[in-house]
Order: C-alpha cells, then structure tokens, then sequence
C-alpha cells in the first residue's frame, strides 16, 4: 500500500514541477497569483506568502504544493503506522510475535526504522523529481528543503500515531486522535498564519512552511521537527515497554446495553454502518465549497495573466460573464466530488457481504431487498444533504460578495442531481449483478473527470462528452436549462437500479 | 415424525469447483441431529443453501415443508442461526448487536430470557463488539439464539472458541431445547459433545453424505462415534 502511496506522491510532485512554469509564463502572472493568494482566507488555507521580491515559479510551487504534500503524506503515515501497530494488536497478530524470541520493543522500533526510511525516502522523491521537471528557480538546496520538511512533518505524525497507539487501545481510536491531530494543526497554523504569531511554530504543519523553500531554504525547521519526532518516539517506547500487549493507557468506553428502536430496522442499522462517514463528508464538501466561494471576489486577480484557468473558463460553454463560467465550473466539479461518497455507500453494502457479516442479516426474516434498499435509500439520501452543504459552503463565503444569489447557487448544485443518482445507480447495478466488477465504476467517474478537465481546455468531441453522466446535465448558470436530459438520465438509473436489486434477490451471498 | 428439513440431491457448484455433490439429509421435529465432516466438506455450504445465503444449483431444500430459497424470508422467522464464523460489527455493542438479530429475524421473545442468558453465558453486553474475543462474539450471538423462540436451531460449530465451563452450559441450553420438543442442527467437531447431544448424525465427505444414522445404532454396532468418523477418512 505505501508503495502505490509513494508513487502517486512522487508522480505528482513531477507532474506539478512541469506544470506550474506553464501556468505562470511572466512575472506579470507571477505576482497576479501572489496577490491572490496575499489575503487571509487564502493565507489561512495554504499558509502566509514569502518571496514577493525575487518570484520564480518554483517558489509559487511550493508555496501552493508544500501544504498540501505533507498533509497526503501526514496521510500516509498515520495509516501505515496504525495498519503495524493498533491494527495488529486488535487482531491479535501482536500476541503470536512477542511469543516468539523476540523482545518487547521489536515491533515498535522496527515500525519506527521502517517509517523514518519511508519518509526520507518520500522527501528524496518528491526532491528528485521536482529537480528532474527542471522548475525555473529550481535548485538542489530549495529541492531538499521543499521534500525534507514534506517528510519530516509526516515522520513526526507517524511518531504521534505511535504515540496513540500506545495509548488507545482500539485501531479505530488511535486513528481517529492521529487525524484530530492533524486537524488541530491544520486549524493552529491557520490561526497562527493569519495572526503571524507563536501558533505556526507550536503546529508542526505550521512550522513546516517555515523552511521557505526555494527562498530562504531555512533547514531549521526540519531539525526541529525531528528532534519533536525523537521525543515522542522516547516517551511512545517509555510506554509500550510498561503496558499490557492488547491494552492501552485510557480503557475502551463502555456501550449501551439495548439497542435504540431505530438501530432495530433495516434502515436504521444501515445508518449506524454509514453515519460516520456521511456526516465526515459532509463537512469535507462544506469546507471545499466554502473555500472555492472565499477567492470568488477576487477572481479577476486569480485570472489574471494564467491562460490555462481562463482557457477552462472560457471552454465553459458561452461563458457570459467570468462569474458565472466559474460557478458552473465549480458546481460540476463539486458534483463530481459528491458522487465518490455514493458509491461508496453502494459498495459498502459489498464490504458487509465480503466480512461475512450480512448472511447472518439475511438469515433472518428481512429480506435481501430490505437491506440492500436500505443503502441504496441512504446513498439517495446523502446526495440531498451533500448538495445542501455544497451551498451551504458556497454561500456562506460569497453572500458577502452579492456577486451570486443563493437561488443560483440552488440551482447549478442540485441540477447535478439526477447524474449522481445515475452514477450510484451504477453501483448498484454492479453490485447486484457484477459484484466481481464493480470497482469499475471507478473508471467511469475517472473518465468523467477526464471530461471535467481537459474537456475545457482541449476541445473534444461532443459525444464524448455526452458519454459522462455529468456531460448531459445543463450546467447553470451558463448554459440553459433544460428538462430532458434530467429526465432521461433518472429513467436510465432508475433501470439499473431495479436491475441490480434483482440481481441481489437471485445471486449468492 | 414429521420432518422439519429435507434436503434432496442437493448440488452446489463455484464455477467449476463442486461443493456438494448431491446431498441428501433429514431432521425430524424435535431431534437434535449432528451434522460432521472435516474442514471443507461442505457443512457450512450445506447450511448456507439451508438458509438462502446461497442458491442452490441442483435438488431440493424444504424448510417446514416450503421452498427454502422463494420463501426464505418467512421460513426465517421459525429459525434461528448461529453461524461458524462470528464478524460483528466493531462499532456495535454485544447488547445492541443482540437486540438487531431478536428484531430482524422477527420471532417472538422475553425479555427476561435475555437478561438470563446474558447471565447464563457470563456476558458483558455493554462491550464494543471490536473488543471482544472469538469466544466472546460467539456467545453474542448464541445468546440471541438462544433467546428467540423458535421451532428449528441452526448452530455451525457454535462451540469452537467457548471455555469448557460455557462448553458445558451450552449443552445444557441444548438438552433444555430438546426437551421442550424443538429441532437443533449442530454441525461440530467435538464428538463428545455430539455424543452427549445428538439423537441423530449425517456426516459428510467431499460434498456427499456418507453416513446418515441414529446414535442407538452406532452404539449399537459397538463403536464410538469417533472411531466410525475415522473410519469414513481412513483411506485419504
């Protein structure tokens, strides 16, 4: 798993370093980004600006790039950590190697080695291949610090991780306080950032940006983070080495002894099973909307000077004005954001089966229709909410702005309904009836953002972009509504769904 | 007699493997009849296509004399199952988990026994499902078997991460089942156990039954249960 991980992160920072001199040919360009990153939302979301008087396009890469790396690879390490330490431990893996010859710390401090190799090697990947795009202000120095401070950031989080798995005696757990870590930090640096105060320094997300990289190239930070890593990983072995194998520190919460009404039906156990996730992405398309909406009052800005984002606005088709090409091009984009959570919905329902925990459902007296009807409502279900925040997010940072009303904003998101019910519907049909296959709707949401992206900057034929389930639905405020394609596609994907719930009924478990 | 499931020349093939290979088998009301073979046999195979998980892919499976695939959903409410392989869900508590199966499967309860068998089976029902051991999420949802009131227990190895007191109490819960006049199919691989409950035995090899036949006649023929399961195998 690290290693699809490690090549996804290494292919991007190439794919990154080549592409940014092409979005910011001049100077002029340059300092037009500069600008618009320059205010708070922007600072509070990507960290403060550095370099205004010697810009090269390198800088602007990390100062875009740098964040958001780390945050992928804090990502990273916090699964691979929990996968070999808490994860182990619960399903008692841990217990059959401390009975062989083989001391205590063994597996913590084999994790740790392991870790600390994986992160350098990330950080000389993402150097190597930032160097090899041959970025203009690009230098061997600036590459170190910009991949070093990504790798060290995410070696002290596989030490917090450690830490929680020391402490929490669940995987779920010590996932979950390693990413609110995460979070805190993220939230930390934002209040630092924006403040210019102490809290940059204390996030270590926050002090990571500190390196200046291709600028000032301070190393310092990266010390200082893995002296942080260093003391953590002393005080995660101090403990290990003290506890029971299978224990933690705090003990697990004790549960109810009753199960609610609610959980009691088919509907509502199906909820218990999705909630978590449900509502996590909820809040993850409020905050994507909400930060696409804060720069809309400075679009000119942002525009200004990159023809590669003004080409996918203007691809738009009959753009009138640069705001509306840029709502509708955002409420596809969110669309296609929301469809990813649906099929997982739908494909949960798979998981179930696959842990051999639903034949114990089906053996009972509700039916396979019931329960499979259950996900699929809730996936429905979690279109609507997931819109619903969409605007919410939308709205909340552009009604300032009265560039956009909230009846407009309304209709580019839920426009989009009738393709993400075709798109779950798809789900469903595989699920149903080619469970083997059904990881291929990945390909079709693949395909659609494809069609999303070059689509607006290549010209393609018409037909191919009708092929997506996105590509026939009016995108607004733009293009003019229409209610036949919204029509046609709820009757296909009312077909697969009926033909999926009826592939359930006949296959096996 | 009548009998409570019947199973003729059933066949189940995965692609081209042959899981059962024409099985024929009958429990009566009321008897406790013992369902052996090794690891792979086609116990659990047998039992899946006995509850509708699976299709069957030739023969004939009556459950209460109906259809045990068309009419699954409704035979499901006069059985209870307990399946060899307990995965729960982590997020779940035992209690919880307890209460889900009672509702879903739709037969009639007291609540009294679940406090009983909880007690019974020394089980903690405020625990996150996650925590528990093996044996422990066996006796979750043995315990909710246990408390449904139904004519016809299914049990897959329901034994197999059980200490031996709860070993104990578990035929007991079983004996008190018979008593009371309903039918138990328990597959296991603890003969002692089968000897003590079982009124019946089928045991099967290589997806075919190759030995059907009441305890009085094993004992009978002056063999222990084990020696006649290991002379089906001698020749592998």
């Amino acid at each position: 798993m690290s290693s699809v991980w490690l090549a996804t992160i290494a292919a991007s920072a190439l794919l990154l370093a080549a592409v940014y001199p092409t979005l910011f040919p001049d100077e002029i360009s340059m300092q037009g980004m500069l600008a618009t990153l320059n205010n708070p939302s922007m600072i509070a979301m990507m960290g403060p600006v550095y370099g205004l008087e010697s810009i090269t396009p390198a800088i602007i890469l990390a100062q875009n790039c740098l964040i958001w790396f780390a945050i992928a690879v804090i990502v990273m390490n916090i699964f691979f950590i929990n996968r070999h330490t808490r994860a182990d431990e619960e399903l008692g893996r841990q217990e059959m190697l401390i009975a062989l010859p083989i001391g205590r710390l063994t597996n913590s401090l084999s994790v740790i080695s392991m870790s600390f190799v994986l992160n350098i090697a990330t950080a000389l990947l993402i150097a190597l291949f930032t160097l090899i795009a041959n970025i203009e202000g690009g230098n061997l120095v600036g590459a170190l610090t910009y991949g070093l401070s990504i790798g060290m950031q995410g070696f002290l989080f596989a030490m917090l991780t450690l830490l929680s798995a020391q402490l929490f005696s669940t995987a779920r757990t010590t996932m979950g306080v390693a990413f609110a870590l995460m979070g805190i930090s993220y939230i930390l640096r934002a209040y630092g950032d924006i403040n210019e105060d102490l809290m940059s320094y204390v996030s270590p997300i926050g002090l990571g940006l500190k390196v200046e990289a291709f600028y000032s190239n301070n190393f310092f930070p990266i010390i200082i983070l893995f002296i942080e890593a260093f003391v953590v990983a002393a005080v995660a072995l101090w403990i290990n080495l003290r506890r029971d194998v299978g224990a933690g520190i705090f003990p697990a919460r004790k549960g109810k002894a009753h199960a609610s009404k609610f959980l009691q039906t088919p509907i509502g156990f199906t909820w218990h099973l999705l909630r978590g996730s449900f509502w996590a992405w909820a809040v993850g398309i409020f905050a994507i909307a909400a930060s696409y909406g804060s720069v809309i009052g400075e679009l000119d800005n942002f525009i200004m000077g990159n023809d590669a984002i003004k080409q996918m606005l203007e691809g738009t088709v009959g753009a009138s004005t640069l705001i509306d090409a840029y709502i509708a091009l955002l409420g596809y984009m969110i669309a296609l954001l929301i469809s990813i959570p649906l099929i997982n919905c739908v494909n949960h329902f798979r998981t179930e089966e696959k842990r051999g925990r639903l034949e114990q459902i089906i053996a009972t007296s509700v039916s396979r229709k019931a329960v499979f009807g259950s996900f699929i409502l809730i996936a429905a279900l979690e279109a609507v909410v997931l819109s619903l925040f969409s605007v919410l997010g939308l709205y909340a940072t552009t009604y300032s702005s009265g560039l956009v009303t909230l009846s407009t904003l309304i209709e580019v998101t839920f426009v989009y309904l009738p393709a993400l019910f075709l798109m779950f519907s798809l789900a469903v049909f595989l699920v149903g009836l080619l469970p083997k296959l059904r990881s291929s709707i990945w390909i079709i949401f693949g395909y659609s953002l494809i069609i999303f992206y070059f689509g607006r900057l290549f010209s393609i034929p018409e037909i191919a972009t009708k092929l997506s389930p996105f590509g026939n639905i009016p995108q607004l405020p733009v293009q003019e509504f229409s209610v036949l394609p919204l029509i046609v596609t709820c009757i296909i994907a009312t077909g697969l769904c009926v033909v999926g719930v009826a592939g359930i009924e006949r296959r096996d478990m | 007699m009548s009998a409570i499931i019947q199973i003729e020349g059933l066949k189940k093939n995965f692609g081209k493997f042959v899981a059962l290979n024409g099985v024929d088998m009958t429990v009566n009301e009321g008897e406790v009849h013992a369902f052996l073979g090794p690891n792979g046999a086609g116990k659990s195979t047998t039992i899946r296509c006995l509850l509708g998980v699976l299709r069957a892919s030739a023969g004939e499976i009556k459950l209460f004399g109906q259809d045990a695939w068309k009419d699954a959903v409704e035979l499901h409410k006069r059985l209870a199952y307990v399946p060899g392989d307990v995965n729960l869900w982590g997020n779940l508590t035992g209690g919880e988990v307890i209460d889900l199966f009672l509702s879903f499967r739709g037969a009639k309860y007291d609540k009294a026994r679940r406090e009983y068998f909880l007690q019974r089976f020394e089980l903690d029902p405020t625990k996150k499902c996650r925590t528990y051991s093996k044996g422990n999420r066996q006796k979750v949802v043995l315990v909710s078997a246990l408390v449904s009131d139904v004519e016809l227990y299914v049990l897959d190895e329901p034994t197999s991460g059980l200490d031996p007191l709860l070993e104990k109490v578990f035929q007991d819960c079983v004996k008190e089942l018979r008593n009371k006049g309903r039918s138990v199919l328990l597959s296991s691989h603890i003969m002692s156990e089968v000897e003590k409950l079982a009124d019946r035995v089928s045991i099967i090899k290589e997806g075919k039954i190759v030995l059907n036949g009441s305890m009085n006649e094993i004992s009978a023929k002056g063999k222990t249960l084990e020696e006649l399961f290991l002379s089906q195998y001698k020749s592998i």
